[in-house]
């Protein structure tokens, strides 16, 4: 702290000041001080010593972010009295520490396809974003257990953030993770962002035909820039289940409960998410999940309608898609304009999510009237999510099947809008959407829904507080760090 | 023997620092919309959870973090609804910091002095990974820099201010230390950290003052919640040639002192073995990791299902790990107990080669242990390793004269995992102190508890933007800056004459105001009006009576009629206690009821004539010397005026009296 510091006159390097704007940018660049200069900012009575950090889009204009001895970062103002003088320069890399990766003969091959979704991660200074860490090294010194799991090969395919993985990703997905089958792989997971991962887990269900080994789509709810994030143990099982399990489906595998004691494999068509943040978000809906993997990777079906590990040879994917199609949430007082607009903007099918059993107001039946008579099929699930449309029960039900709309039976939404675009690649006659939009492929239709299947505790059932003090009953087995 | 009390401070280059953490009283959590209240009684939920390291925004992983890594805990958390949302639950990102807190942050800054405020404040993590923090990591920000205290007439610089969250609170371990049980209640709770320089206090008196300057401004400014648990302080040592160590979590100013003497003394020592295995010739080379199963020479009918009993040839380092290193504890203990909180691996199995002797430490410590716990472990080798078994060890691990070994038992993972551990303790041995932050224990020594924390640990938290703060109001706030506690104590000890002492317990007591208005506004004597305050009461208090139900209005008129003679200031406690039992009746009544007269100088020279001669007929009178006749007399009138007047005073009285006879 006494150090003596003087500052370089003579070597007045160009350093790039990444991030500031404005006037505080024009000084910084003229004075040659910019990231990682080590600097003395003396406002007033006031000595601000430490290294420059590069400034975070959308945050205010004139301050400069130093991390100071201990670590902290805090932002000066630097007004035009202030003085900054560098004395050093210090630049920071974010790296994981490499190790070196054998693989073992006796141990399953897995290739591990990044998308987006942050097993490891680090942090990005411009944006204060955290991006995915992904070369092999990287991801197994953040998670050293998979080193034993099984050979895991990372592949980055795209880095996209959940909200900008459109159809036309999930076949060039589906492609991607055919072609390591092909190559030898027994399993395939896929890191995925959270928020539209049951879109492209239903979407791959209906790609793969005659699908002979597991693909497994993990993400995590809790960013892996935190000690506590539920991503290690998610990558962990979906290992596992890729390696091991004799399971031939596309499944999510992500937390059962807010504790680190046990995931939950769901159908990937079967699957929403269900909470904005919570680890336990993801939920099979109107039906039980296939299966449960414990704390030590132990797996244990719950259904017994699961499709066992097949021929490889036999194995395809069939990823023809026309993603011209709209998804429509009906609300009361919704205006036909707006099914309108999706036929006047030549859209090729509609998924309706209606109220109750699958309804939408009469206001609409003209629209309906003229997607009928230009043939565009629509198709209708249930708002409520649990549950399955009819629309025989009453007498609008019957007005709107009149009019052309099929029942999405107990299809999630985000199952029929993917199959609706996967159906569409295939053909465009509306009798023979309807035929495969109404039949089971993947799951995505039951024939029967059972008293399990509708599990929304409301926190006060008798019997809860006994449940919600439990704890892990077979824990994660003690393991001594890296 | 190590000699605490012959501790040259100065000559030991001391250097010491202190962190204080204190909640501060605001309406919500810093980062929540809960309470921030303690809860007890059946929790309403539990959860688990693990942790693992992440990297610092530099890009390195913080060396402590991989240490906490490896202990490996398992993490259960009791959870009440009263206090804890999903955010305490680690489900949800942070809501917007509360300001309040922040602003307080700033507030005390201007009592300390600070002279860099933070203009944008950006919140951090500061990584755990012991559980006690959901998340992982503490958001913190730091709002002030450079400030200072007086302290016996030294600047002592205060480096930092943060406003950060509060942990969990632990409950209880169980599997040898491996499931920690925290509740969740406290998470959350806003406090100030204030910093001092580590290197800035030289002796522990100043460090002591600086730390009783920093508890009191906190006090003073009132932003500082009550109650117990409401303050932390860690505080750190360092001496010449050694390096910095963290004591967590000492709430006694009184135990300072001894912690530095035991510290430095430990520091002392740990330089001295350096210095000792250096001129054995030891490198670190010379240590290697074989370790050697002997479980077969040991009764089968005596070690656990599934556990082996391993050791480990360690050269060079005969009688070292035997030397006292605190008082009453030796440097093998020091790593034992390491090593148990970071293997698992109790130290009941543990042994290292000097404590063979029946003089060793760790044996005296059991015999007293035994005394007095029914459930405490025996150490399994204090009890079953002979010392022929002693010997054939000796020889199967190879051991030279000078060489020493461990011995560990139980599980094969943990058992390697230990004596990797003891091991890499010991090659640490040859640069002598390592930083750690280490915990005390109930006779003032300490144990190891983490590698210190470092600047690694600490990146930028995502979830919240930095915050441009308004600095306009944070100005403002020093008007809020009333006396600081120094300024109390150079104000009393000029004014009053008070010593460093009573104007603390003045300040910690809440009495500046009241004390100012006695002295200041009805010119009391000001030693009258600190031993009512500050003695008085407390005796009265003592006595289970409600002092609190007494009016500065009641004091004052008490206190005035001590000083206009109308009874003695002696008889102050005795009304007190009648005007607390009797809060109706008014002074006159209560002096009524005490028989408490004002005593004229007639009336002492009456007195004074009533019993000389009553003395009179005392068969020894005549022995009697001037002062001895004196007090004989002062006493029968003090029982005759039932104490009401000063005793010394009636004495002077009586002795000029006997003189002028």
């Amino acid at each position: 702290m006494n150090k003596k510091k003087t500052p370089k006159e003579t070597t007045k390097q160009k350093r790039d000041p990444i991030g500031y704007k404005g006037e505080l940018r024009k000084r910084l660049e003229t004075e040659g001080i910019g990231v990682w200069s080590e600097v003395t900012v003396k406002k007033g009575d006031a000595v601000y010593e430490g290294v420059i950090l590069p400034r975070s889009d959308h945050t205010s204009e004139g301050y400069l972010v130093l991390k100071v001895d201990t670590g902290y970062n805090i932002g000066v103002k630097i007004t035009p009295d202030t003085t900054i003088e560098e004395y050093g320069y210090k630049e920071g890399k974010y790296k994981l520490p490499d190790i070196s990766v054998k693989f073992k003969d006796d141990l399953p091959n897995v290739t591990l396809l990044g998308t987006g979704g942050t097993v490891a991660s680090r942090l990005d200074y411009r944006t204060g974003a955290v991006l995915p860490a992904f070369t092999p090294e990287e991801l197994f010194s953040a998670v050293p257990e998979l080193i034993d799991i099984c050979n895991l090969t990372p592949k980055k395919i795209y880095s996209l953030l959940s909200e900008n993985f459109q159809p036309e990703y999930w076949a060039k997905t589906a492609e991607a993770v055919m072609k390591e089958f092909e190559s030898g792989a027994e399993g395939v997971i896929i890191g995925h962002g959270t928020d539209t991962m049951s879109f492209t887990g239903s979407a791959l269900s209906f790609m793969f035909q005659n699908q002979a080994a597991p693909i497994v789509i993990v993400g995590s709810q809790r960013s892996s820039d935190r000690p506590s994030s539920d991503g290690p143990l998610n990558i962990i099982n979906a290992s596992t289940i890729a390696g091991y399990v004799d399971l031939a489906e596309t499944v999510i595998c992500m937390h059962g409960g807010t504790s680190d004691s046990y995931n939950l494999i769901h159908r990937g068509t079967r699957v929403r998410k269900m909470h904005s943040s919570r680890r336990d978000a993801f939920r099979t809906i109107s039906d039980i999940p296939l299966g449960i993997i414990d704390a030590n990777q132990k797996v244990t079906f719950l259904k017994d309608d699961v499709k066992r590990r097949g021929d490889m040879a036999d194995m395809w994917v069939d990823t023809k898609i026309d993603p011209k199609v709209a998804m429509l949430y009906f609300y009361p007082g919704m205006d036909q304009d707006m099914l309108h607009s999706v036929i006047d903007n030549d859209y090729h099918g509609v998924v309706f999510i209606g109220t109750g059993l699958g309804h939408i107001n009469t206001d609409m039946y003209p629209a309906l009237e003229r997607a009928q008579e230009e043939e565009i099929p629509i198709c209708i699930v249930v708002e409520p999510l649990w549950g399955f449309t009819n629309l025989r029960v009453y007498e609008t039900g019957r007005d709107m099947l009149a009019r052309g709309i099929f029942e999405g039976a107990n299809m999630l939404p985000c199952a029929a809008y993917a199959k609706m675009i996967w159906t569409l690649g295939h053909t465009q006659d509306v009798k023979e959407v309807e035929k495969i939009m109404t039949t089971n492929i993947a799951g995505e239709i039951t024939d029967r829904e059972l008293n399990r299947a509708y599990m929304i505790m409301q926190g006060v059932e008798p019997g809860l507080d006994e449940m919600l003090k439990q704890v892990d009953k077979n824990p994660r087995e003690h393991r001594w760090g890296i | 023997m190590l000699e605490l009390e012959k501790i040259d401070f100065k000559k030991m280059g001391f250097r010491a620092g202190i962190e204080v953490h204190h909640q501060i009283k605001t309406k919500r959590k810093l980062f929540c919309n809960c309470s921030p209240i303690l809860c007890d009684g059946e929790p309403d939920y539990l959860f688990e959870r693990y942790f693992r390291p992440v990297l610092g925004e530099m890009g390195d992983f913080d060396a402590g973090m991989l240490i906490e890594f490896e202990k490996g805990y398992r993490v259960i958390y009791h959870a009440y609804e009263a206090s804890v949302c999903n955010y305490e639950q680690d489900e949800q990102p942070p809501f917007w910091p509360d300001y309040e807190g922040i602003y307080m942050g700033y507030e005390l800054a201007h009592w300390l002095n600070f002279s860099a405020l933070v203009d944008e404040v950006v919140v951090s993590r500061k990584q755990y990974l012991d559980g006690s923090i959901t998340t992982g990591f503490q958001r913190t920000m730091i709002v002030a820099r450079d400030g200072w205290v007086p302290v016996n007439g030294k600047k002592i610089k205060i480096t930092n201010l943060t406003v950060e969250e509060d942990a969990a609170r632990k409950i209880k371990t169980e599997n040898f230390g491996r499931t920690v049980y925290y509740n969740l209640d406290r998470l959350g709770i806003p406090l100030v950290e204030v910093i001092s320089d580590h290197e800035d206090c030289d002796n522990p008196d100043d460090f002591k003052k600086l730390a009783e300057y920093i508890g009191l401004t906190l006090r003073l400014s009132g932003i500082a919640q009550r109650g117990l648990g409401s303050v932390r302080q860690d505080i750190n040592f360092s001496i010449k040639g050694g390096d910095r160590v963290e004591i967590k979590g000492v709430q006694d100013l009184d135990t300072f002192v001894d912690l530095a003497r035991r510290e430095v003394v430990r520091q002392d020592m740990l330089i001295k073995i350096a210095g000792m295995l250096k001129e054995r010739g030891l490198t670190k080379e010379d240590l290697e990791h074989t370790y050697i199963d002997l479980t077969e020479n040991f009764d089968p009918k005596i070690i656990p299902k599934n556990y082996i009993l391993m050791g480990i040839r360690i050269p060079k380092l005969g009688g070292i790990y035997g030397l006292e290193i605190q008082p009453g504890k030796d440097f093998g203990q020091d790593i034992i107990e390491k090593t148990e909180l970071i293997s698992g691996v109790p130290r009941s199995y543990l042994f290292h080669s000097d404590e063979i002797s029946q003089k060793a430490f760790r044996r005296i410590q059991e015999k007293k242990m035994n005394l007095k716990s029914e459930d405490y472990q025996k150490n399994f080798f204090f009890q079953n390793l002979t010392i022929d078994l002693n010997k054939k060890i000796r020889k199967i691990l190879n051991l030279n004269k000078d060489d020493a070994f461990f011995l560990a038992l139980g599980p094969q993972k943990w058992v390697i995992h230990a004596l990797k551990k003891i091991v890499e303790r010991t090659k640490m041995a040859l640069d002598g102190v390592p930083q750690e932050t280490r915990r005390f224990l109930p006779d003032n020594n300490t144990e190891f508890l983490r590698v210190i924390h470092g600047q690694d640990r600490l990146y930028p938290d995502t979830d919240t933007p930095p915050i441009d703060m308004d600095m306009e109001k944070i100005q403002k706030l020093k008007e809020k800056v009333g006396d600081r506690p120094w300024e109390i104590v150079s104000e009393f000890d000029e004014k009053y004459g008070f010593s460093y002492d009573q104007t603390v317990k003045l300040i910690r007591h809440n009495r500046i105001n009241d004390i100012r208005k006695l002295i200041e506004e009805h010119n009391f004597d000001p030693n009258r009006c600190y031993v009512l305050l500050e003695e008085t009461i407390l005796a009265l208090t003592r006595e289970g009576l409600m002092t609190k139900s007494l009016s500065m209005k009641k004091l004052i008129e008490v206190l005035k009629g001590a000083h206009s003679g109308d009874f003695d200031f002696n008889q102050i406690q005795a009304i007190l206690r009648l005007i607390i039992s009797n809060p109706k009746k008014n002074l006159k009544q209560i002096l009524s009821d005490l028989k408490i007269k004002k005593i004229t100088d007639k009336d002492i020279e009456e007195l004074y004539d009533e019993s000389l001669n009553e003395l009179d007929k005392h068969p020894r009178k005549n022995d009697f010397t001037k002062e001895e006749l004196a007090e004989k007399v002062t006493g029968n009138i003090m029982r005759r005026i039932n104490g009401g007047f000063s005793g010394k005073r009636i004495f002077e009285i009586v002795l000029s009296k006997l003189e002028d006879k």
